[in-house]
């Protein structure tokens, strides 16, 4: 009794700061990663160089930046990267859903096709860089199919370098993706699916009208996740594949900051190409807040 | 109650964060001679393979002469050399003894006042051994020790030469249309004339360096395009692509040119898989080794160019080790150099890599073979120069390496790969004025 | 009239053959690149040079040890336990109390501090590490393993306290109010409610953000520069330019970065991947 009197008597100042404590340690962590290196970026940025190596404000960066056709090739990769999110998307779908029709030993099937999300990027890279060499398997595959004239220089041709690290991302993000909707479909009401079954609904249209809807909320998370990862986290597979070659032809944008930023000497070209390729993931953002404001309604 | 708590969730939280700071912390311990831990960022297994064994036998055997010092190797990759030593100089810390590419890379670092000249905890004395110093002389003064030295030429397949009719030029080297006429005959007969890999971009490079260069009257002349005096689209500079892109298209390279990297180019000929190729002196023995001691020839390059460098040889000291501004140890650092310069390694580092050593005291005669032995005449006689360690790192990675990309992949014509270089160049320029003052100011 | 019980049986079976198909050729292909690592690791440079696809022959262990010897791959691993570990313990006690402050409080900046984390969710590592590259010089920490742990714990921070947020919202308030009754103040229920009820949506926490910092690349890359401090990633990618035509070597250097992960995941598979979605999918 006393002591309840007592804490209430000190209680209505710690009420009001009792959540900022809770908040302080995850704030510091955020302000030193996140807030204090984005200040710092915009300013490294207006600081341009001088023939005279005496650094002055100006946007002269920037310039530079939009003048550069590399700049703005490594920003339509990106940008070809995240169409490969629907197929992506797609596929995780399907394969789900297969193994959600109780197919014979899908349990294991889970366990093997989730493998690659566990396998690391680097290993994933180097070995996928020998089985799409001009003489590697795949290759090889199809010439032993007869089908000789559709084998690529999958990694060293302009053309197909992107499209083939798009495989090689789908291929180890799929996992995730399958056991994602997989888990999401397993906790369907079933009376749903049996009803529409016995509507004479067929295999697809029970799945397109009725399975579709329900898993919109994980799909739309699922492709959040994905986005997020085709524009900031690509890195590790260009770098390991390619180096962003040919030429520029999978150069992106987190290689060419890196490049620079630590080959080149150019802390304020790399900073103005960081502000921008901010600027441009400001767009998903905003799809992130749509996605907050569900999260909000279901948990209020 | 809950202030206590909270205390002790912080107090947990800050200790882990304490703990993993203080990891890794080294004790010091008292001795009686003082002790000297030395960092060396090392590079040339790329070049020379069995440089690395080389390295460990000598560090220990230093350590047997000098026991208070001890020499960390860490070995560097040829994707992040640059961008590592890089960030360490950003950082104003890191190694004691560094590796660069002669040269331009090296000024490149020279000007950010990263080093401390060599010559300056070495005699001159000593110095005047160590072959090909020039490459790194600024200022009068020498920058860094080389080590040993390669050059390419064309390794050729003795036998496939025989079975398409081909002969070698009776004089080493071919002129550019004796030498399309061996490429047509050896692919007329089934075999592919020239194997390369340019998927890192350096089969390409060497291009440059090699036959690009030949049309050139100077290094000079390089620069006055590199500081925006000249125009990298006149053919003087970059009319030698039309010559590379008519070689690929007549089918001339291995189809997979663009999915090997260089030295899995080299490694092809050595499985018998084309009739020529660059080789290094260590490329040509694994060749000698894999396809036979008298299976394999070289020649010097076909001349297409018409330049006063058209006859310069391209012996480089390739990497150049270092002294760093922030060591605490320059004079250790120096003496461990001096060290790897004795007799003794010499002889062992050519034991180890088959490549010869950059000093004046190394003992040619450990050169047996009569092909390395020809290669070693080329390397060491009359003038040397490799190209592209006059370019700024920015030029070379943009523009060298990938206008060779563009002609390999044939995803852009020899006007485009020239268009690229005076782009690149402008680009560089606009972006780097300080560097550009440097280059504007370095008397070749 | 009514199909017989076998017959329907049969029936069923013979209509999953084309789903058994697709499945069975999904399988081939998650697996294959692992299969193919494993085989190139035991064979020696001259049969892989012949013989890239098939079985080794002869057998051999020498890259294995070669690539234990030269690689250092047991000390590179432990550094990447030590960070993943690490990392993962101070972002998720940190990420659980602030995501716990904003599900249980309501306080002036509570909307403004969530959305904060939401947006700082799709900020791409590569924009922040050329200023944390100088600050960790400044305070010394270069070169060291805490600078990677920090920035690992600080990066995750939005993802989790986003994943934490939704979980703790959906725990039923009449459990909070029969615990406030009972005297329970605020720490306390979020030890005793909050966390053990969040098992879930912890545990796929610590899955996505682990895999997430054992993979990392960028970071390592440029802020681990020394030797004795590289984690695998790095590691890993450095020995493949170094040993650019040794294959069978590298295959061995990647072929013992994974088998640990593969070992993790066949015996905790289970909790690995219902702990993978059992937050996220809620």
């Amino acid at each position: 009794m006393l002591e309840k009197k007592l804490s209430t008597g000190t209680g209505i100042t710690f009420r009001k700061i009792e959540p900022y404590l809770y908040l302080a340690p995850a704030t510091i962590l955020v302000v030193l990663v996140f807030l204090y290196p984005i200040v710092d970026i915009i300013r490294t940025s207006l600081l341009q160089n001088n023939p005279d190596g005496i650094k002055t404000f100006g946007f002269t960066n920037y310039r530079l930046v939009f003048e550069d056709p590399v700049f703005w090739q490594a920003l339509g990769n990106n940008g070809k990267l995240l169409l490969s999110v629907p197929i992506l998307t797609v596929l995780s779908l399907l394969i789900a859903i297969l193994l959600f029709e109780h197919v014979r030993g899908w349990l294991v099937y889970r366990g093997i096709i989730f493998m690659p999300y566990v396998l690391a990027v680097p290993v994933v890279g180097v070995t996928f860089g020998y089985l799409l060499g001009l003489n590697g398997i795949f290759n090889t595959l199809l010439r032993s199919a007869g089908l000789a004239f559709l084998a690529q220089n999958w990694l060293g041709s302009v053309k197909w370098v992107l499209p083939s690290i798009s495989v090689v991302i789908i291929y180890r993000e799929m996992g995730f993706g399958v056991v994602l909707f997989l888990a999401r479909l397993m906790s369907l009401e079933k009376e749903i699916l049996e009803a529409a079954a016995i509507d004479g609904a067929n295999f697809w249209q029970k799945h397109f009208y009725v399975t579709l809807p329900q898993l919109s909320g994980v799909i739309e998370f699922f492709v959040v996740v994905e986005l997020i990862t085709m524009l900031s986290w690509v890195f590790a597979y260009v770098f390991v594949m390619t180096g962003g070659g040919p030429g520029f032809a999978s150069t992106v944008m987190e290689f060419y900051i890196w490049k620079h930023a630590f080959a080149f000497r150019s802390p304020g070209i790399a900073s103005a190409l960081a502000v921008v390729l901010l600027m441009v993931t400001t767009l998903l953002i905003v799809l992130q807040l749509r996605l907050r404001r569900r999260s909000l309604e279901e948990g209020a | 109650m809950s202030a206590k708590s909270f205390r002790v969730i912080s107090i947990a939280v800050i200790l882990v964060m304490l703990f993993t700071a203080c990891g890794k912390t080294t004790p010091a311990t008292g001795s009686t001679k003082e002790k000297v831990n030395l960092t060396f960022w090392y590079w040339a297994e790329s070049d020379a393979p069995g440089a690395d064994a080389w390295m460990t036998e000598s560090v220990e055997a230093y350590k047997q002469v000098n026991p208070n010092v001890t020499i960390n190797v860490v070995p560097q990759s040829t994707d992040t050399l640059i961008s590592a030593f890089q960030s360490a100089v950003t950082a104003k810390s890191g190694p004691d003894i560094a590796s660069q590419w002669a040269t331009g890379p090296v000024l490149g670092f020279v000007w950010q006042d990263a080093l401390v000249p060599i010559s300056d905890y070495v005699s001159a004395d000593e110095i005047k051994n160590w072959l090909n110093t020039n490459e790194n002389t600024y200022n009068g003064k020498v920058w860094g020790a080389s080590m040993y030295l390669i050059g390419i030429e064309i390794m050729y397949n003795k036998a496939m030469f025989a079975q398409a009719g081909v002969t070698p030029p009776a004089s080493g080297r071919w002129t550019w249309d004796e030498f399309i006429t061996a490429c047509e005959k050896l692919k007329t007969a089934g075999i592919t004339p020239f194997i390369a890999g340019d998927k890192d971009g350096y089969g390409g490079a060497w291009w440059f360096a090699h036959v690009g260069m030949q049309g050139l009257d100077s290094t000079d002349d390089l620069r006055q395009a590199i500081i925006g005096n000249k125009d990298f689209t006149d053919p003087h500079y970059t009319g030698w692509y039309s010559s590379l892109d008519e070689m690929v298209k007549k089918g001339y390279f291995n189809e997979d040119v663009m999915s090997l990297d260089l030295s899995q180019g080299a490694q092809a000929f050595s499985q018998g898989q084309g009739a020529m190729s660059w080789g290094t002196d260590g490329m040509i023995k694994q060749a000698l080794t894999d396809l036979g001691a008298d299976k394999v020839g070289v020649m010097r390059t076909p001349q297409l160019g018409a330049g006063k460098l058209a006859d310069t040889g391209n012996a480089t000291q390739s990497i150049t080790f270092f002294l760093t501004k922030w060591s605490t140890h320059p004079q250790e650092a120096a003496d461990f150099l001096v060290y790897l310069h004795t007799a003794d390694r010499l002889t062992s580092w050519y034991q180890h890599t088959g490549v010869i050593a950059a000093d004046a005291r190394f003992d040619r005669n450990l050169v047996t073979d009569p092909v390395l032995k020809q290669m070693v005449e080329w390397e060491t006689t009359g003038p040397q120069i490799w190209l592209e360690n006059f370019l700024p790192g920015q030029l070379d990675s943009d523009a060298d390496l990938t206008a060779g990309q563009m002609i390999f992949s044939q995803s852009g014509t020899p006007a485009d790969a020239a268009a690229l270089w005076q782009r690149s160049a402008e680009t560089w320029r606009n972006q780097h004025p300080d560097e550009l003052t440097n280059w504007k100011n370095w008397q070749q | 009239m009514k199909t017989p019980k076998s017959l329907r049986r049969i029936r069923t079976l013979l209509a999953s053959i084309p789903n058994q198909i697709v499945l069975i050729l999904f399988s081939i292909l998650s697996i294959y690149p692992v299969y193919y690592m494993a085989v190139t690791a035991f064979k020696t440079r001259p049969d892989w040079l012949h013989n890239q696809f098939g079985l080794p022959n002869p057998f051999t262990f020498q890259n294995i040890t070669d690539a234990l010897i030269k690689g250092e791959i047991p000390l590179w691993f432990g550094n990447s336990l030590i960070v993943t570990v690490a990392s993962l313990v101070v972002t998720t006690v940190v990420s659980a109390l602030a995501a716990y402050a904003i599900a249980r409080f309501r306080f002036p900046g509570r909307a403004f501090y969530f959305n904060m984390m939401i947006a700082l969710m799709v900020i791409p590592p590569a924009v922040l590490i050329l200023p944390l590259f100088v600050l960790m010089v400044n305070i010394n920490l270069i070169n060291k393993l805490p600078s990677v742990i920090i920035i690992y714990s600080g990066l995750l921070i939005p993802f989790s306290v986003y994943l934490l947020v939704s979980f703790f919202r959906s725990l039923p308030p009449e459990l909070f109010d029969a615990a406030s009754i009972d005297g329970c103040n605020n720490l306390d229920m979020f030890w005793r409610i909050s966390l053990p009820l969040s098992t879930p949506a912890l545990v796929t926490l610590i899955v996505v953000n682990a895999l997430f910092v054992w993979n990392e690349l960028l970071i390592a890359l440029v802020f681990l520069q020394d030797q004795s401090q590289k984690t695998l990633m790095p590691g890993l990618t450095l020995f493949k330019g170094h040993f650019t035509v040794n294959e069978p070597l590298i295959m061995a250097g990647t072929l013992i970065a994974t088998i640990p992960m593969i070992l993790l995941y066949l015996f905790g598979q289970r909790l690995f991947v219902e702990g993978l979605v059992a937050g996220a999918v809620k």
